[in-house]
C-alpha cells in the first residue's frame, strides 16, 4: 500500500535526479529516527484518545496502533521496519525489566510466609494447568507444551509497571500485584531456559546444543546482568544520591547491557531482569535505591508496545487457534484466582482476588520469549507457539484494562489518576 | 463538623496519663509516605491490650493511643507494646513506620483521605487543608479531679506550650527542603480557624457558656472541632496538650509524658497566677518563637515586660518539677529532656545532622524508622 501512495513521487524523484546532481537516491527504507518518530506519535495519538474517551489504559491504545499500522492490518509498519525499530525495543523492555528486577523484594516473603505460599502456588499451578492444557486438550508435544507453559506462566512485567505508574495506584494489592509479577516472572525465566535445553533435545539430534545453550542464556545474563550492575553501582557511588547524573549512569549501564546481550544473543528481558536483582541485592549503601528512571521512559514504552502489537501474528488467525488461545487464557485465570484464594492470609480474600486480576496482564516478554525460542527451528516453532502468541494477543489488549480494573477496585489509584506522560 | 454538643466532664484519676501518637506510614522501596493504613488495620490481629491502634484523616497515617495509666511507666509499657505490634504488621505488609512531626518530602496531593463520614466531612469543610494535614503529633492527656480543675490546668499549661513545642520538635524538613523551623508541623495546624490557643476562662461554667457561644455562632458543634494547643477533653475527663511532635523515638514520646505529669502537679499544687489575659497576647508570638528556634526561642514574658531565653528558663523549671517527678515515680523519665537542654540536640537537630551526613531524605526517613522501630 505505502508503494502504491510512494509510486508518483518516486516517480518525480527519479525524474529530477539526473538533473539536480544533489539529490540522493529515492530512499528505500524509512530512516531509523524517522520511523521512531511515526511509531511514538502514532501511538501516543491512539493511546491518549481512548485513555481521554473511554478511560482505557494509554498500553491498549500503543498496541493498537501496532496492530493496526502493522503487517497484519494495513502494512504500514513492515517487517523490515519492525526488525530495524527492534533495538528500541529492546532498550524499552530492558529498561522495564530490570525495574522489575530491582522491585523483587525477597526479604518480604521471608517477613511474610503467606506471600512465599500464594507465589509459589501462583507460578507452580499456573505451569502446571497451562502444561496439562497444551499437552492434552490442545494436543502439543512435551517440549512445546512446556515452552508454552514456560511463556504465559508469567504475568507482564511492562505492562503491569506501566499501569500502575498511570495510575499512581499504592497499596496492598498494588504492592502484592508487582511482588507477584516479579517472582513469575524469575520463574518463568528459568522454566524458558530450561525448555530451550529440551526443545533442542527434542529437535536435534546434537546433544551439544541442548546442554550448552541453556547454560550460554543463564551463564550469559548473569554475567553481563552482573557486569551491569557493578559498573552502575561503581560509578553511581562517585555521584550525589538521587541526581541526574545517577539517573544518566543507570540508563547507560542498562543500554550497555542491552547491547552486549544482544551481540552475544542472550535474551535481553532476562539479562536486565538479572541486572536489576543484582542492583538491588548488591546495593548495600542505597546507592541507587532511590533513583528512578526518568520520564522519558515512556517514550520508550510507547515504541515498544507499538512494536510488540505489530508483531502479533493476527494474519494466521484461525477461529481455532482463537478459541485454544482463549482457552489458555481461562485456565491460565482460574490457576492465578485459584492460588491466591487459596493461599490465604491477613489480605481479605476479596483483595487477595482483585491481586489475581491484576497479575493476568501476559504481553511483551512472552511475545519475545516465544519468537526467542520458535527461533531456534522456524520451520515448526512458528506454528507450535502459535497458542501462546494468540493468548498474549489477546492479552494485549484485555490484560492492562483487567490490572487497571484490579487498582481500581482496590481504591489504591491516586487522585485524579492521571500518571505517565500525561 | 462534629456533630457531638458538649458532654459532661467526667472526673477521672487525678494526673493519670494517656498518650496519643500519629506515625507516618512509608514504603521500605524508597521511604516516601505510602497508603497502607486502612488494609494494615484491616490485617491487624490485636486484641487492644496496650490501647488503640486507629486510622487518622489520611491513608498514610496511623494513630496509636495509650489506656489511661496511672505512672510513666504504666505508658512506657503500652507504648513498647504498641510498637511491638506495629513493628510485627508492618513487616508482614512491607510498610515501614516512622517518627517525626512532618515526612521530610511527600507530596501532599498524593495523599488519600481515609474512608468513614468524619475524615469526609472533614475534607468536604478544609477542602486540601485536609490532606496538607498529614502532620504527625503526639497528644498527651492529664486526668483532671473536677471540671474546675481542668480548665485551670488548660490556662495554666497555655503558659509552657512553648516548653512543650520546643522539646518534641522533630519537623525541620517540609517538601524537601529544610523549613528553618526545629517544628514546621504547626504551621500546617494553625491554618485550620479553630486552631490557637485557649481564650482566658475562670472556670467549668465559662467554658460551657464560651462553648454554646461558638455552638450558636455555627463555628463549633463538638469538642472536636476545637483544635487549641491544649483543650479540655470533657469525656475522658482530661486535659489535652496537643502541640507536641510525634518524636523520633517511643523513649522521647515517654520523657515528655513525664514531663506533662511531672508539671501538672507542680502547677496544681503550687497554683502560680496565670495572668491569662496578658498571656493571650503573646502566645501566638511564643509559639511561634519555639516552633521556629525550638530551645534557643526567646520568649516574651508580658508580666515582667521582658523577653527570656527558654533555655535558661526551661532549666530551673525541670529542676522545680523534678520533686513532683520524684513524687510520681518517673523522675528518670526526665533525664533526656535534662540532657537534651544541656547539649542542644532534639529530634530536628538529629533530622539535620543525617541529612548533612547522607545527603538525601530518603536515607533520613530511613534512618528515622529504624530508630523508632528499635
Amino acid at each position: 500500500m505505502i508503494e502504491r501512495l510512494l509510486a508518483p513521487l518516486r516517480s518525480v524523484w527519479e525524474s529530477l535526479i539526473e538533473r539536480l546532481l544533489f539529490l540522493p537516491p529515492f530512499p528505500e527504507t524509512i530512516d531509523s529516527l524517522a520511523l521512531f518518530s511515526l511509531l511514538l506519535v502514532v501511538g501516543l495519538l491512539i493511546g491518549e484518545w481512548l485513555h481521554a474517551h473511554l478511560r482505557w489504559p494509554k498500553v491498549i491504545g500503543y498496541v493498537l496502533a501496532g496492530i493496526v499500522f502493522g503487517p497484519s492490518a494495513l502494512g504500514w509498519i513492515s517487517i523490515e521496519a519492525l526488525a530495524q525499530a527492534r533495538p528500541i525495543a529492546d532498550a524499552a523492555l530492558g529498561l522495564l525489566m530490570m525495574e522489575v528486577g530491582r522491585r523483587l523484594d525477597l526479604s518480604w516473603l521471608h517477613r511474610n510466609p503467606e506471600l512465599l505460599r500464594s507465589t509459589l502456588a501462583d507460578i507452580s499451578l499456573s505451569f502446571a494447568l497451562i502444561f496439562a492444557f497444551a499437552l492434552w486438550l490442545v494436543g502439543l508435544s512435551p517440549a512445546w507444551a512446556a515452552a508454552t507453559a514456560a511463556v504465559t506462566m508469567a504475568s507482564a512485567p511492562a505492562v503491569v509497571l506501566l499501569t500502575i505508574e498511570e495510575s499512581r495506584a499504592q497499596g496492598q494489592v498494588t504492592e502484592r500485584i508487582i511482588l507477584h509479577t516479579a517472582i513469575s516472572s524469575a520463574a518463568s525465566f528459568i522454566a524458558f531456559a530450561f525448555v530451550l535445553g529440551v526443545v533442542h533435545a527434542e529437535l536435534s539430534e546434537d546433544w551439544l546444543n541442548a546442554v550448552v545453550h541453556p547454560l550460554w542464556v543463564v551463564a550469559g545474563a548473569v554475567l553481563i546482568g552482573g557486569l551491569g550492575a557493578w559498573l552502575a553501582l561503581l560509578i553511581a557511588r562517585a555521584l550525589p544520591k538521587r541526581s541526574l547524573a545517577q539517573v544518566f549512569v543507570l540508563v547507560a549501564s542498562a543500554l550497555l547491557a542491552v547491547g552486549i546481550a544482544r551481540m552475544l544473543a542472550v535474551p535481553v528481558f532476562l539479562t536486565l531482569f538479572l541486572m536489576g536483582v543484582l542492583l538491588a541485592a548488591r546495593d548495600r549503601r542505597q546507592t541507587l535505591r532511590y533513583t528512578d528512571l526518568p520520564e522519558g521512559h515512556w517514550l520508550l514504552a510507547i515504541v515498544l508496545f507499538v512494536i510488540v502489537g505489530a508483531s502479533l501474528p493476527w494474519q494466521e488467525f484461525t477461529w481455532l487457534a482463537g478459541l485454544q488461545a482463549l482457552g489458555l487464557l481461562l485456565v491460565r485465570a482460574a490457576a492465578k484466582a485459584a492460588a491466591l484464594a487459596w493461599s490465604g492470609g491477613s489480605l481479605p480474600l476479596p483483595k487477595r482476588l482483585l491481586v489475581g486480576v491484576g497479575i493476568q496482564p501476559l504481553s511483551a516478554t512472552a511475545v519475545f520469549m516465544a519468537y526467542e525460542i520458535a527461533g531456534l527451528y522456524p520451520e515448526v516453532g512458528r506454528s507450535a507457539l502459535a497458542l501462546p502468541l494468540f493468548a498474549a494477543a489477546m492479552m494485549e489488549l484485555l490484560g492492562p484494562a483487567l490490572c487497571r480494573l484490579a487498582l481500581g477496585r482496590s481504591g489504591e489509584c491516586g487522585a485524579g489518576e492521571k500518571g505517565g506522560i500525561a | 463538623m462534629s456533630g457531638k454538643g458538649l458532654e459532661s466532664f467526667k472526673d477521672s484519676a487525678p494526673l493519670s496519663l494517656g498518650v496519643e501518637l500519629e506515625l507516618q506510614l512509608v514504603s521500605r522501596r524508597d521511604f516516601d509516605l505510602t497508603r497502607g493504613a486502612t488494609d494494615l488495620l484491616g490485617s491487624l490481629d490485636y486484641d487492644g491490650r496496650f490501647g488503640e491502634i486507629k486510622l487518622e484523616i489520611t491513608e498514610s497515617m496511623i494513630e496509636i493511643s495509650t489506656q489511661a495509666q496511672r505512672t510513666v511507666d504504666g505508658i512506657a509499657a503500652d507504648l513498647a507494646g504498641l510498637r511491638d505490634t506495629l513493628r510485627q504488621h508492618g513487616e508482614r505488609n512491607n510498610i515501614g513506620i516512622c517518627g517525626g512531626g512532618t515526612h521530610p518530602f511527600h507530596h501532599w496531593p498524593d495523599r488519600r483521605i481515609c474512608p468513614g463520614d468524619r475524615f469526609s466531612g472533614l475534607y468536604q469543610r478544609y477542602g486540601y487543608l485536609a490532606k496538607q494535614f498529614t502532620v504527625f503529633g503526639q497528644h498527651i492527656h492529664v486526668g483532671c479531679t473536677s471540671a474546675d480543675e481542668a480548665i485551670w490546668l488548660t490556662q495554666a499549661l497555655g503558659v509552657h506550650v512553648p516548653a512543650f513545642i520546643a522539646l518534641s520538635a522533630s519537623s525541620p524538613f517540609v517538601d524537601g527542603v529544610d523549613s528553618f523551623y526545629q517544628s514546621a508541623r504547626l504551621n500546617a495546624v494553625s491554618a485550620f480557624p479553630l486552631s490557637g490557643q485557649c481564650p482566658p476562662l475562670n472556670d467549668w461554667p465559662d467554658f460551657c457558656r464560651h462553648f454554646e457561644f461558638l455552638q450558636a455562632c455555627g463555628i463549633a458543634q463538638g469538642i472536636k472541632d476545637l483544635y487549641w494547643d491544649v483543650r479540655p477533653k470533657p469525656e475522658f475527663g482530661t486535659v489535652e496538650i496537643r502541640v507536641c511532635d510525634t518524636p523520633l523515638s517511643i523513649e522521647q514520646a515517654i520523657a515528655l509524658a513525664a514531663f506533662a505529669q511531672s508539671l501538672a502537679r507542680w502547677l496544681l499544687r503550687t497554683r502560680p497566677p496565670l495572668h491569662t489575659d496578658r498571656q493571650a497576647h503573646v502566645a501566638r508570638y511564643n509559639k511561634f518563637q519555639a516552633c521556629r528556634f525550638g530551645l534557643d526561642a526567646e520568649i516574651s514574658d508580658p508580666v515582667g515586660l521582658c523577653q527570656q531565653p527558654l533555655r535558661q528558663t526551661l532549666a530551673p523549671l525541670l529542676e522545680a518539677i523534678s520533686e513532683d517527678a520524684s513524687a510520681l515515680g518517673c523522675l528518670h523519665w526526665l533525664n533526656p529532656l535534662k540532657n537534651q537542654l544541656a547539649e542542644g540536640a532534639g529530634d530536628a537537630a538529629w533530622l539535620r545532622e543525617r541529612f548533612q551526613e547522607q545527603g538525601n531524605l530518603n536515607d533520613v526517613v530511613r534512618e528515622a524508622s529504624e530508630r523508632l522501630m528499635r
